[in-house]
């Protein structure tokens, strides 16, 4: 750029007009990261803007946090540096719905709720289901890659992300992938954006596989007397023809939040397909859970609502553990275990997709030093097998003592940090959130 | 350029004199994939048993700065598993061993040089199977299939190969080796895993996969509905796919395939039907048969002539069985044919068989249709004599306005077989040039020296040269600092 004309204030007005910036204390307190407010919240209008406003922060050597409804502000290493906060929820638009495609294009700050809305008219839906995604945005849950129970039957957004325009750290916007269900065009650019927390680049529009909505779904609870037995149905019907949608172990503590009745564990089924298929799978299902000396009772209407409620509580420190189908019992035992020890015999909520190994725990409130004891024990409990554990939510006092992500294979990670140096050698995009402060 | 006596000496060291292949004979043999079309011997042909060996080759090869390229069964259908630069060739057949299946995990470990097949083979007494499923997989290797990311038709619902994928053990072009993603779901960090299957070759070489397996279902059904008129099958398979029915494959051939077809392997497709779909749904059983009535009354409604249901496994294999003869049956109509994988969105599926006749037309050339209707990538054959270089010329400008025409209907150029040397001058199509130049960066991370496959799935375009970026954006007066 030519010579200095103004303030970085002003100019970020004149790509989004002044009443899209917010400077400082300006800015509500809610824009806050991990305590360090944004000196500037841009709100853009048009994926123009956000590449013009990454122009401009390249060039100044500013660094930029993209947010969609803020729901994983706590997910990540604490940032190194926020300059300029995106709030990307202006980009709202469905931008092209090809039902009969089953295809939607929307902008990245369309919320799960929004484009359900669109959707439902012709029974097609988004199988994407993490806590909480009503209210997230879909470019959100791309750069974080959540997901939900759903995830069993239909993937992540890793199987649904078709295409994906972004804009790369020098504000140059990008297209990668394809609008069409089945494309090997090229590399395969969106699984490298899907999860990368917008450390590649910022997701602006989204091209999207869409399914159609089963005919009929139920939904059955099967009490087990130990989470081994839980573990051992889950490996029966997972070696059957039986089609289910969700799969879900929950433990005691998530039993009771979710208004279940009492038992030590339990696993919830989701069945959904034609009618007579459903009331066929069920009866099967019901055979299953006698066979390990259990049944299967159906719970009260609201049941995913209500488990996706407990497995996300407020005020909680939230952690991921992924480990293999067959090691699911032994490893939410560890987990309760490392949990009673660190925090004077507290009992974690566990739930998560038995059949994936991926894991969700919730624990009280608690010291850095007791969560990072915590996570130390599992992470060394899950890597014989090749398993992980992150920190999805904490305050910024557990994350500084524990690195959240974990390590990552050294081979593996020297590539990654070879892509970052690539594609952002400035450190512009969401500096020191990823992995290995990436 | 001929490979120097020194590294030739040195991959004799390390293969022994069984591994490396030097004759010009021998050479011959690995000039090209399936795609006749383009030809090019390797300097040597590498035949490792090993990872360390695989490591040691790629040292070598680029402390040399000699070209790799490697091959699996050399089934590919787009000129990737020949040496246009010449260099060392790295056939991976003799990796073919099944390290480890793990049913309760739903996984299986893998050597690249498996056969696809073999895999399924080895668990199907058990009840599970690998879903993707190449119409080459008896013969194509399952690092072939991770390298192009290859389909099939029972891909409609299962996904292609890297839905199936959960890691991969890597010798980067920087020599190293990598371990990416594994059995366990959710590694943090970036997913180089999805973005290195269907990289073809050029990041570099695959000595382990680890892919999902899958639980056969309870119950399949297959029919065969024919129709005097190929407009009506094409809008009967877009109904079927806007009603919600996600069949496992839903198949079409048009006249002139079933002709060939019936004349060259005796499937008994109706005699007189304009095209011929080949819907199989599986599934819960309950769930297969009200789909397939209601597939079946969508057939009917489209005005099909007949819609047959397989009674049994017998009459199924029957039924799948011209389908899967089909590109051999093609040589009855014409010595030699173009095969496109382009893609469109389903429901242009109409209007791109329409243009596709105008297209033929157009051209003087015979096109012949069998291909994956269910997610609307097109497999036209376009016939040609070549011994008629006329009309050789006409059947490729058939084939570029064919691609043209469905990128303009949003589509893709490649659906299941990939870019290779055959489509990377067709990117540019589909991709703008900042597209372009993000994956050309891509590809240097993994391979700096840009020796891993050289002039596969990367066009020569400005956009894909060293030092080239794309024009930043113009910031509006009042925005400079």
């Amino acid at each position: 750029m030519s010579a200095v004309t103004g303030t970085v204030g002003s100019a970020l007005a004149a790509i989004v007009g002044a009443p899209r910036v917010q400077e400082g204390e300006a800015a509500p307190a809610s824009f806050a990261l991990d305590g360090a407010r944004p000196r500037w919240v841009v709100r853009p209008e048009t994926l123009l803007h956000v590449s013009q406003v990454l122009g401009l922060a390249w060039d100044a050597g500013l660094a930029v946090v993209p947010r969609g409804s803020g729901s994983a502000q706590e997910l990540g290493a604490p940032p190194a540096r926020v300059d300029i906060l995106l709030d990307l929820r202006g980009l709202d638009q469905v931008l092209e719905y090809n039902p009969d495609d089953l295809t939607v294009t929307v902008q990245a700050g369309v919320t799960a709720a929004a484009l359900a809305a669109r959707l439902g008219a012709r029974r097609q839906f988004l199988p994407l289901d993490p806590p909480g995604a009503e209210a997230r945005t879909l470019g959100g849950m791309a750069a974080t890659n959540a997901s939900g129970p759903l995830r069993l039957r239909y993937g992540t957004l890793r199987d649904l992300l078709l295409g994906v325009r972004f804009v790369q750290a020098d504000g140059v916007t990008t297209w990668g992938g394809a609008r069409v269900v089945k494309s090997v065009s090229g590399y395969d650019v969106p699984k490298l954006m899907v999860g990368a927390l917008g450390s590649l680049g910022v997701l602006g529009e989204l091209t999207l596989r869409l399914h159609p909505l089963p005919d009929a779904e139920q939904t059955w609870l099967v009490p087990c007397r130990d989470v081994a037995t839980a573990q051992e149905l889950v490996l029966r019907l997972l070696d059957s023809t039986l089609q289910p949608s969700r799969v879900e172990l929950l433990n005691a503590p998530a039993l009771a939040v979710c208004g279940a009745p009492r038992s030590a564990a339990a696993i919830a089924v989701s069945i959904g397909t034609a009618e007579a298929a459903v009331k066929a799978q069920g009866e099967a299902l019901g055979g299953l859970a006698r066979a390990v000396g259990s049944a299967a009772a159906r719970p009260a209407e609201g049941f995913w609502a209500r488990y996706a409620a407990a497995l996300a509580p407020e005020e909680s420190v939230r952690l991921g553990v992924a480990t293999l189908a067959s090691k699911v019992a032994e490893t939410v035992g560890e987990i309760e275990r490392a949990v009673a020890a660190s925090l004077s015999g507290a009992a974690p909520t566990i739930g998560g997709s038995a059949p994936l190994g991926s894991l969700r725990v919730s624990l009280p409130p608690a010291e850095p030093a007791s969560v990072k004891a915590i996570v130390e024990r599992l992470r060394a409990a899950v890597a014989p097998a090749g398993g992980s554990v992150t920190v999805q939510r904490a305050p910024r006092g557990v994350r500084l003592a524990v690195d959240p992500w974990g390590p990552v294979e050294p081979s593996a990670f020297a590539l990654m940090r070879a892509l970052k140096e690539e594609f952002d050698a400035r450190r512009v995009l969401n500096p020191g959130r990823f992995v290995g402060g990436l | 350029m001929p490979l120097s006596p020194g590294l030739v000496g040195d991959l004799q060291r390390i293969l022994g004199p069984e591994g490396l292949v030097l004759s010009h004979e021998g050479r011959l043999v690995y000039e090209c994939d399936m795609h006749t079309f383009y030809k090019g011997a390797p300097d040597a042909v590498a035949l490792p048993s090993t990872t360390a060996e695989v490591v040691a080759i790629v040292r070598l090869c680029r402390e040399a700065r000699v070209p790799i390229v490697p091959r699996g069964s050399g089934t590919g259908l787009i000129g990737g598993a020949m040496a246009p630069s010449g260099g060392v060739m790295v056939g991976l057949n003799r990796m073919n061993r099944i390290l480890e299946v793990d049913l309760p995990n739903r996984c299986a470990t893998v050597q690249p040089g498996l056969i696809n097949l073999s895999l399924t083979k080895a668990v199907e007494a058990r009840g599970w199977f690998f879903a993707p499923d190449p119409s080459s997989q008896m013969v194509s290797s399952i690092g072939g299939n991770v390298s192009t990311n290859a389909g099939g038709p029972h891909c409609l619902k299962y996904g292609i190969t890297s839905n199936h994928v959960l890691g991969l053990e890597l010798v980067t072009g920087r020599g190293e080796l990598v371990t990416l993603g594994g059995k366990v779901a959710d590694h943090p960090g970036y997913d180089l895993t999805g973005v290195a299957v269907g990289s073809e070759g050029t990041f570099g070489l695959v000595t382990a996969i680890t892919v999902r397996l899958v639980h056969v279902a309870q119950a399949v059904k297959t029919i065969l509905a024919s129709f005097a008129d190929l407009e009506d099958a094409s809008e009967a398979v877009s109904a079927i796919i806007a009603a919600g029915i996600v069949p496992a494959a839903l198949e079409m051939l048009d006249e002139l395939m079933i002709r060939a077809i019936n004349e060259g392997t005796g499937a008994g497709y109706p005699k007189d039907a304009a095209a011929v779909l080949l819907i199989e749904l599986d599934g819960p059983a309950e769930e297969v048969e009200a789909q397939g009535e209601r597939a079946a009354r969508i057939c009917w409604e489209r005005g099909a002539l007949e819609v047959r249901v397989a009674q049994d496994a017998a009459e199924r294999a029957l039924l799948w069985k011209g389908r899967k003869e089909a590109a051999g049956a093609v040589g009855r109509l014409a010595p030699t044919y173009l095969l496109q994988d382009a893609v469109v969105p389903r429901s242009k599926l109409p209007a791109i068989m329409r243009e596709l006749g105008a297209i033929g037309a157009r051209h003087g050339v015979q096109i012949a249709n069998v291909f994956h209707a269910g997610d609307g990538n097109l497999h036209p054959l376009i016939l040609y004599d070549d011994r008629n270089p006329d009309e050789l010329e006409r059947a490729k400008a058939a084939n570029e306005e064919l691609l043209h025409a469905c990128i303009a209907m949003g589509g893709t150029v490649t659906g299941e077989h990939g870019v290779g040397l055959d489509k990377a001058k067709n990117l540019p199509l589909q991709y703008g040039d900042a597209d372009l130049n993000f994956m050309y960066r891509l590809r240097g991370v993994f391979d700096p020296q840009r020796l891993m496959n050289p002039k596969k799935l990367l066009p020569a375009h400005p956009a894909c040269g060293e030092g080239w970026r794309p024009p930043r954006p113009r910031l509006p007066e009042g925005a400079w600092i």
